[in-house]
């Protein structure tokens, strides 16, 4: 089971049953409602005290699940053929699922705990251009994923052999240690959301725990009423510091069993990363198949002085709406535009990424005035206008959302910038961080130039470029200029004989 | 600025229409094809930005003038649909005259503006076909031009109502990768013309896929 042969099905190892027992798992707990439903049922139905009915139900369930999970193993087959993998599966509904290797964008794997005491990996595949569920194969061992790696990723070495280029040895471009994790943790905008959410809660809570102080202390032999308000402020102020530590704690918690350990590695053109610390994530990109780069920076991060860099695959298929990305979590400028040196070499990449680089081209002026028109003027004169209907002259006070929009879109219009040279594009927005998005021309898909009936008194005009990942839009630019830029695109896709995926 | 009328630009236009232009390969391509796709000898001759095709200077292909009856007669639907229920209000909701009047005049301006819309956006409306690409404009006040190059195009859909057919009309959607739903879509095209143009798009499309 070491070496992908061609021609036989085969089954994974049988750890496997490991591995549909979560699925299962994670199903039931998806659609809980609608599991436990029958079972309620069966149980109402059937004669006997409480504690009887939750073993019964208890082992039923125990029972259903694990009969499943075996089934689901005997029924999963796959086999290895010299151009594509074909997987079986599914008990009752049977389906077959063929995966030609030239789909393939990646293949990744998985280890959790438990698969790592047995030297074994769940991989996956990332295909692009279809609906269908992408495949993957539980519970193989660590050599058989290599193997297959080699064999999907043969034909590439083959075609840069034909090209002369060497296959070169793996190329280690970054290692993140623990001070990074506690970076990641603490750009984490889940914790930031979470907090927003706990805000406004904080005001009850407030009331409550006064309440549970003074009953407690009460208990002490105090009278109630002494504790004064300055007190209750200080102990407020102690639990909301407690609750953003937790919180803190946490996200940098989660930053340690997602990217423990994590490595960037360069070998040949695909890009690879590994990390985790129970759960062993190993994912690869092929540097090719990259769409989009991004480089964003959230508030906590430019304070600590960092990035997040992603690239952006094409989405798959109708149905999904996300595409996926190349995550590498934390990297500072100078490490970022390296990477782009080497990701996007060698005909592009020397432009600069970094959102602090003064060769940004601004946009016109008067994209401040239609933001501020259409996010401040328009919705305050409608909100005072229908409040003042209802309250009076109290409603004027929705004018005071004027002055909050004209901040924000003086400093979106202040953020909003290009720059470009013969290969590729970089726009960069952002309110509070910063958000930089670069492309190649010749990937683009289509370009839709537009122009406002203000914009055409004005001589300018908006350009978006449609990717396969999603559209980048510039905004506001000189018409000519736009024009300009998308003939030369248009050139460029249409003379260009390299597949954009 | 682009000067429409000088450069060789205008070879890869195609103002007869669709498959006329099949034979003219754009000037401004050096003749051996595409410089990026030799290794061994690598170019990459710099071409003037006043000799890149442009888009601007295309003649547009109207939409079928049937159309512009059929975007009318739905008009009138649509209106006559509507006056139903402002009927039956009128006549047994015991509404003041005052109201009644406010009703009908809405509904007179609504239906009105309805009815005009086709002569004001249709002119608007247009597309090109070039040696590489198809383009397509719209919009009356957010006005749009939209390039779709052949080579990137993933499939090609026709389609037609009832009441398309009754006009001999269809529609052409055209689909590349990472799009939604239809990411190009030229309604109001006469049936011929829009089976034509998909013959033709997949034609240019498999070609493309053959030299990738």
């Amino acid at each position: 089971m070491n070496t992908p042969d061609s021609g036989t099905w085969q089954r994974t190892s049988p750890y496997a049953i490991l591995f549909f027992l979560g699925r299962i798992l994670r199903l039931i707990a998806k659609n809980a409602w609608q599991s436990f439903a029958p079972l309620f049922a069966l149980l109402v139905a059937y004669q006997g005290d409480l504690v009887n009915k939750l073993i019964l139900g208890g082992t039923l369930l125990a029972v259903i699940i694990s009969v499943g999970a075996v089934l689901s193993w005997l029924f999963f087959a796959y086999q290895v053929r010299d151009d594509s993998i074909l997987i079986r599966s599914g008990v009752v509904k049977k389906k077959q699922l063929d995966i030609r290797f030239e789909r393939i964008q990646g293949v990744n794997t998985e280890q959790n705990p438990v698969y790592r005491l047995l030297r074994l990996v769940t991989v996956t595949f990332d295909t692009a251009g279809s609906s269908a569920s992408e495949g993957m194969l539980p519970a193989v061992t660590r050599g058989f994923a290599h193997a297959l790696r080699e064999k999907i990723g043969a034909r590439d070495v083959e075609l840069a052999a034909q090209e002369g280029q060497p296959a070169a040895a793996p190329r280690r471009l970054l290692q993140l240690d623990w001070r990074d994790m506690i970076r990641i943790g603490l750009a984490d905008r889940r914790a930031l959301i979470i907090f927003a959410f706990l805000g406004p809660l904080m005001d009850q809570m407030d009331g409550k725990i006064a309440q549970f102080v003074e009953t407690s202390l009460a208990s002490n032999n105090f009278g109630p009423g002494q504790l004064d308000v300055g007190a209750g402020a200080a102990i407020a102020a102690t639990i909301f510091f407690a609750i953003v530590v937790v919180l803190v704690f946490f996200s940098i918690a989660a930053a340690f069993l997602r990217y423990h350990n994590f490595a960037l590695f360069l070998d040949g053109r695909t890009l690879r990363s590994t990390g985790g610390l129970l759960t062993h994530h190993e994912h690869a990109m092929d540097l090719q198949k990259i769409q989009t780069l991004r480089l964003q920076q959230g508030l906590v991060q430019s304070w600590l002085g960092c990035f997040t860099m992603s690239a952006k695959q094409a989405i798959s298929g109708r149905k999904q709406r996300r595409s996926k990305t190349f995550t590498v979590p934390v990297v500072t400028a100078g490490q970022s535009e390296q990477l782009r040196n080497l990701i996007l070499a060698p005909l592009a990449g020397h432009l600069s990424q970094d959102p602090r680089s003064t060769s940004f081209q601004p946009v016109s002026r008067y994209y401040l005035r239609t933001r501020i028109l259409y996010l401040g003027v328009l919705p305050a004169v409608l909100l005072a206008s229908i409040l003042i209907a209802f309250e009076g002259i109290a409603g004027l006070a929705a004018l005071l959302w004027l002055p909050l929009a004209m901040l924000v879109s003086w400093r979106s219009w202040q953020r909003t910038g290009y720059l470009h040279d013969d290969e590729e594009l970089v726009r960069r927005s952002g309110l509070l961080g910063f958000r930089t998005v670069s492309l190649l021309f010749r990937k683009v898909q289509r370009v839709t130039l537009t122009q406002s009936r203000f914009q055409r008194r004005k001589d300018l005009a908006s350009l978006r470029l449609y990717m396969a990942s999603g559209s980048v839009r510039v905004p506001y630019i000189n018409y000519a200029t736009a024009r300009q830029l998308r003939d030369y695109i248009l050139f460029r896709v249409e003379s260009s004989q390299q597949s954009w995926h | 600025m682009i000067d429409p009328g000088t450069g060789p630009a205008r070879a890869a236009n195609c103002p007869g229409g669709v498959g006329q232009c099949q034979e003219m390969s754009p000037a401004w391509l050096p003749p051996t094809g595409n410089p990026y796709n030799a290794p061994t000898m690598f170019q990459n001759p710099e071409i003037p930005l006043d000799t890149l095709p442009s888009v601007d200077s295309v003649q547009w292909q109207a939409l079928a003038p049937a159309y512009k009856r059929l975007r009318q007669l739905q008009a009138l639907l649509v209106a006559g649909a509507a006056s139903v229920p402002l009927l039956i209000v009128t006549f047994l909701a015991g509404l003041a005259a005052l109201q009644v009047v406010f009703i009908w005049l809405t509904w007179a301006i609504l239906s009105t503006a309805l009815l005009l819309w086709p002569t004001l956006s249709l002119p608007r409306r247009g597309y090109v076909v070039r040696d590489r690409d198809i383009i397509f404009r719209h919009g009356v006040v957010w006005r749009s031009v939209t390039a779709i190059p052949f080579n990137r195009i993933q499939h090609v859909e026709t389609s037609s109502t009832p009441f398309d057919r009754k006009f001999e009309l269809a529609t052409l959607q055209l689909f590349t990768a990472g799009g939604s739903s239809g990411d190009l879509k030229i309604d109001g095209l006469e049936s011929r013309t829009a089976e034509q143009l998909r013959v033709f798009v997949l034609q240019k499309t498999g070609a493309s896929i053959e030299h990738a």
